[in-house]
């Protein structure tokens, strides 16, 4: 079989020697034929015709010789393409609308595919990722919740299903002792997170179980990006100290390029670049059953299946609630597949989006099968003489289908440039934030798409349209028609592609006119806050002067005072969380007289622990009682602001006012409330607002060490950035400033994916229409044109040309109202695939469904309209001499 | 010309071709000769269907092509017996022989 690979590929390579080689060879029996001829007698010219006519065809002998080396398939293919790129040049009109189109549909697909690729169908980052899960310790409401560090304890020695189980919270250490003061995003992990992972760190080594304790914790690994960063590429970086916090760490190690962690406390801070050991014991006070501040991932051993993991930890779960009865509010574990937990929400939207650019090829499509069955009417006579000369059938549908896919090569090629500028586009509309869209790039998968595409979009585009040409060549000979007896059948197929263009445009369109009115309603809702004209900052105070809380609050009531005494400033506050910032900070909520017997069972809510300003900054409304004031200081009795949300829940029928609450365990201090605030929405704009209380942040035992100081402005917010952070500065020039965002932001953010989603769908909403009208333009142009001949006679015979009008139309508007309804059909059963990304409308909104519908059958009816008025205006002794 | 031929039967040919490259290496034009000449002019090789054939084999691996001198001093293809051609002569040859028995057999008794 080696010589037939050989002699095939010899064939296909050095064609031309091969064809000189096999001349020489049948002319050499020929010629030696006639010497036999001629040394017999023969007269020389009667010898050499002898020889000549006993041969045979030369032509037809080398042909079948060809075929008999196996070339004849790859050699007609390149015959074809040959001959394809003759007749592409030849219509360089249909060429460009052609390519044009096809560069639109694969263009927009390939580009959708890149953001699918890096985000879903690339691999996560780590070993054997389909072992790993996240591990929630279930709340009272069956929820997913995190855990604390002894119920950790006792999963990780009870369990047998887990190869490794790992917890981790978030940290944001400051990096100091080189330039200015930074504040880093990081992890603090239990020392075997990486090995949960299964991943090694690209130099220097892993963290130890023993530097996994309270008094040797201070050992970190540094992301390859932070690494690079902040630290030169230093390759002896491996055993140097740095300082974080006013601390000094041992760096251990560095994490390799590739990884990336997608585990994230703070879904609006970036991914985190630095890694320090957690550094628990069970001697802690924050390593108690009920101190839940810890996430917990683990790597099922093999074998093990996540339902029997589970059903090993719902049991270990129910032994210690029964053990310890007053710690826990509910047994049970869940579990979310880590692939599950990163991508979920995101897969949703993108398999949306995937289908919807999908709709856009199939236009693409219909489009270029329309072109063709326009062309194939002037392509007749070709392909009949094709077929009289000996073209088989098979031949030339291959010959119309290479045409096409070349077309759709050129098509792909061009499309690579929406590719190509996807990652600028989603870095513009800001969906670098979201997980792995920052990742998505123009590589071999994506090329190899773009061609799959292609060949697909060619062969699905133009198998109907050679089909058909084909079989008419055969079956008519080389008879002059005046209108091709195909007409019908052609007429009939190009307006079942109008209506198919018009129905899946009007899906489209519906699916982006819903996103568009759930964004609109979304961006209504009011935000319990003023957004207008509020910048926001981060302030974070490391160093041994801060770890006293009279210096702390010394610092930030400096900062503050300085800031509201800026000219241009309204209101300044400071907040240890900011709504819709994407943190949660729950205690729990134990008023007076309303306590459970299993304190567990009390509610949480989100606190603010604010300075007295922070409410007018934000402009969060007061809608009884008093404000917190400057007298509401250490030593006075303690007040807080509760929000609607908590009045209604916890006291639906009393007043609030000056009831008592203790606040995170039941051993502590009463809270008297003092006023009531208007609910902020702290989670996203479309989920109902949680229960919230404001306290003091001069009353609270522990003052948080990073705040965010908001100031409200008479003018552009972002103008008084400057001189906020000199305020900052000249309190103490070491304490890094960071997030400096306007409230504003902080909306825009919350409503980030939606938005993505929003603009992508709308683009392909817009290709998908203009394809649409500029298929059926074409469409009502040429069958226009064919009927010239027709309407003249018409005319002639004394038809209005308003009738004419009127019957030109009327089968536009039959096909537009065709599609309209078949579109409304469709879309009532694909929108509710949009599901939770609408909201304050439904899926089948008839207000969208009617606005879209009028608006294409008006645009389908203007397309058919302008080539009906030209033929209004036929002159009937011109039409009857066409053709 | 009265002298009557026999027009090959189906498959034959690769037969003849290669009982005929057993003997030497030869080319085209020199094998339906030599065909022609052992049968005393009763098979005709259709001197065009020779080549086909010829390349046929070729690919087969049957026989390999190598161009030499012709015995009037010209560039001429010629083709040899390769050892997996050889096998596949003895195979056909023993093929025939049965079947050519065979019909024989049944023409004479029937």
């Amino acid at each position: 079989m080696l010589s037939d690979l050989l002699i095939r590929l010899r064939s296909l390579f050095r064609r031309d020697s091969v064809e000189a080689e096999m001349s020489d060879e049948l002319r050499f029996h020929v010629e030696r034929q006639a010497e036999k001829y001629a040394a017999s007698g023969l007269p020389h010219e009667e010898a050499a015709r002898r020889a000549r006519l006993e041969f045979g065809g030369l032509e037809r002998v080398k042909e079948e010789c060809r075929d008999a080396r196996g070339v004849s398939l790859i050699e007609s293919l390149l015959q074809d393409v040959r001959y394809a790129l003759r007749m592409l040049r030849k219509n360089p009109g249909f060429t460009v609308v052609s390519v044009l189109t096809l560069a639109l549909g694969i263009g927009a697909n390939t580009a959708m595919f890149s953001i699918v690729y890096a985000a879903l169908v690339r691999p996560l980052p780590y070993a054997q990722p389909e072992r790993l899960t996240m591990v929630w310790q279930k709340d009272e409401l069956g929820r997913p919740g995190i855990t604390s560090f002894a119920t950790y304890t006792d999963w990780k020695s009870r369990n047998r299903s887990f190869e490794e189980l790992a917890v981790f919270r978030s940290w944001q250490p400051v990096l100091s002792g080189r330039g200015d003061s930074q504040k880093l995003v990081g992890l603090r992990v239990s020392n075997n997170f990486f090995r949960t992972l299964g991943v090694r760190p690209e130099f220097g080594r892993d963290l130890r179980p023993e530097e996994d304790r309270p008094s040797t914790s201070q050992v970190v690994l540094l992301s390859h990006g932070l690494w690079e960063r902040e630290f030169g590429s230093d390759p002896a970086i491996a055993g140097k100290t740095i300082t974080l916090n006013a601390t000094s760490y041992v760096v251990a190690g560095v994490l390799p390029a590739d990884f990336e962690s997608l585990l994230r406390t703070n879904p609006a801070g970036g991914p985190p670049e630095i890694f320090g050991a957690l550094g628990y014991d069970a001697s802690l006070p924050w390593a108690c059953r009920t101190c839940q501040h810890l996430q917990a991932i683990g790597r099922v051993r093999s074998g093990v299946s996540f339902a029997q993991a589970e059903a090993e930890m719902d049991a270990i779960s129910a032994g210690l609630w029964r053990e310890h009865p007053t710690e826990y509010s509910a047994s049970g574990v869940i579990f979310t597949p880590l692939r599950e937990h990163l991508l979920g929400p995101l897969s949703r939207m993108l398999y949306v989006l995937l289908g919807a650019v999908s709709f856009v090829l199939l236009i693409a499509c219909a489009n270029l099968a329309n072109l063709l069955l326009a062309r194939a009417s002037h392509r007749e006579r070709e392909m009949a003489v094709r077929a009289t000369l000996g073209a088989g059938r098979l031949r030339m549908v291959r010959q119309l289908i290479v045409e096409n896919w070349l077309l759709a090569l050129a098509g792909a090629v061009a499309g690579l440039l929406p590719a190509w500028w996807t990652p600028r586009v989603l870095a513009a509309i800001g969906a670098g934030s979201l997980p792995r869209l920052a990742d998505v790039r123009l590589d071999w998968h994506v090329l190899l798409f773009a061609f799959l595409a292609a060949l697909l979009t060619g062969l699905v585009s133009g198998i109907v349209p050679a089909v058909r040409l084909s079989r008419l060549a055969l079956h008519d000979s080389l008879r002059d028609r005046v209108e091709g007896a195909s007409g019908a059948a052609h007429r009939r197929l190009r307006g079942l592609f109008v209506v198919s263009e018009i129905a899946l445009s009007l899906t489209l369109l519906v699916g982006a006119g819903l996103l568009l009115r759930s964004l609109s309603r979304l961006l209504e809702v009011a935000p319990g806050f003023d957004p207008r004209n509020v910048l926001t900052l981060m302030i974070s105070t490391t160093g041994p002067q801060y770890a006293e809380n009279v210096p702390l609050r010394h610092f930030y009531s400096d900062v503050l005072q300085r800031a509201a005494a800026l000219p241009g400033v309204e209101a300044a506050g400071i907040t240890s969380e900011m709504p819709l910032g994407g943190n949660m900070d729950q205690y729990s909520f134990h008023a007076e007289g309303k306590m459970n017997a299993n304190p567990n069972l009390d509610p949480s809510a989100e606190r603010y622990c604010v300075s007295p300003g922070y409410r007018r900054a934000m402009g969060i409304p007061l809608l009884r009682g008093r404000d917190l004031a400057s007298s509401d200081v250490n030593g006075a009795p303690l007040a807080l602001l509760i929000n609607e949300a908590t009045a209604r829940e916890i006291w639906p029928r009393e007043d609030p006012l000056g009831k008592r609450v203790k606040l995170a365990g039941t051993d502590k201090p009463w809270w008297t409330v003092v006023g009531i605030v208007r609910d902020v929405h702290h989670h996203s704009l479309d989920a109902a607002p949680n229960m919230q209380f404001y306290v003091p942040h001069e009353q609270w035992p522990y003052p948080d060490s990073d705040m965010i100081l908001a100031v409200r402005t008479t003018g552009a917010a972002a103008a008084m950035i400057p001189a906020i952070r000199q305020v900052v500065r000249s309190v103490d020039a070491k304490q890094p400033v960071s997030r400096i965002m306007t409230l504003e932001e902080y909306i825009g953010a919350s409503v980030g994916s939606r938005r993505l989603v929003l603009i992508l769908l709308n683009i392909f909403a817009g290709i998908a229409v203009s394809l649409a009208v500029v298929g059926i333009y074409g469409v009502a142009s040429y069958s226009v044109a064919q009927r010239t001949r027709e309407i003249g006679i018409r005319i002639a015979l004394g038809a209005q040309r308003r009738e004419i009008l009127g019957m030109l139309l009327g089968q536009g508007l039959a096909l537009a109202l065709a599609g309209v309804a078949f579109g409304i059909v469709a879309s009532f059963e694909l929108t509710r695939f949009l599901g939770s990304l609408l909201f304050g409308v439904t899926p089948t909104d008839p207000a969208t469904f009617a606005v879209v519908s009028l608006l294409l059958a008006a645009v389908a009816l203007a397309a058919f309209y302008l080539p009906a008025r030209r033929a209004m205006r036929v002159d009937p002794l011109e039409a009857l001499r066409y053709e | 010309m009265a002298q009557e031929h026999i027009d090959l039967p189906q498959g034959t040919l690769d037969l003849l071709i290669l009982k005929t490259l057993a003997l030497e290496p030869q080319h085209g034009w020199a094998i339906s000769e030599r065909v022609q000449q052992i049968s005393q002019d009763v098979l005709r090789v259709q001197q065009g269907s020779l080549y086909p054939a010829l390349h046929r084999l070729e690919r087969r691996g049957w026989i390999k092509a190598r161009w030499g001198t012709s015995d009037n001093n010209r560039r001429a293809k010629y083709y040899e017996l390769t050892a997996s051609g050889r096998k596949q002569l003895e195979a056909e040859e023993s093929a025939w022989r049965k079947l050519a028995a065979a019909v024989a057999q049944v023409l004479e008794t029937a």
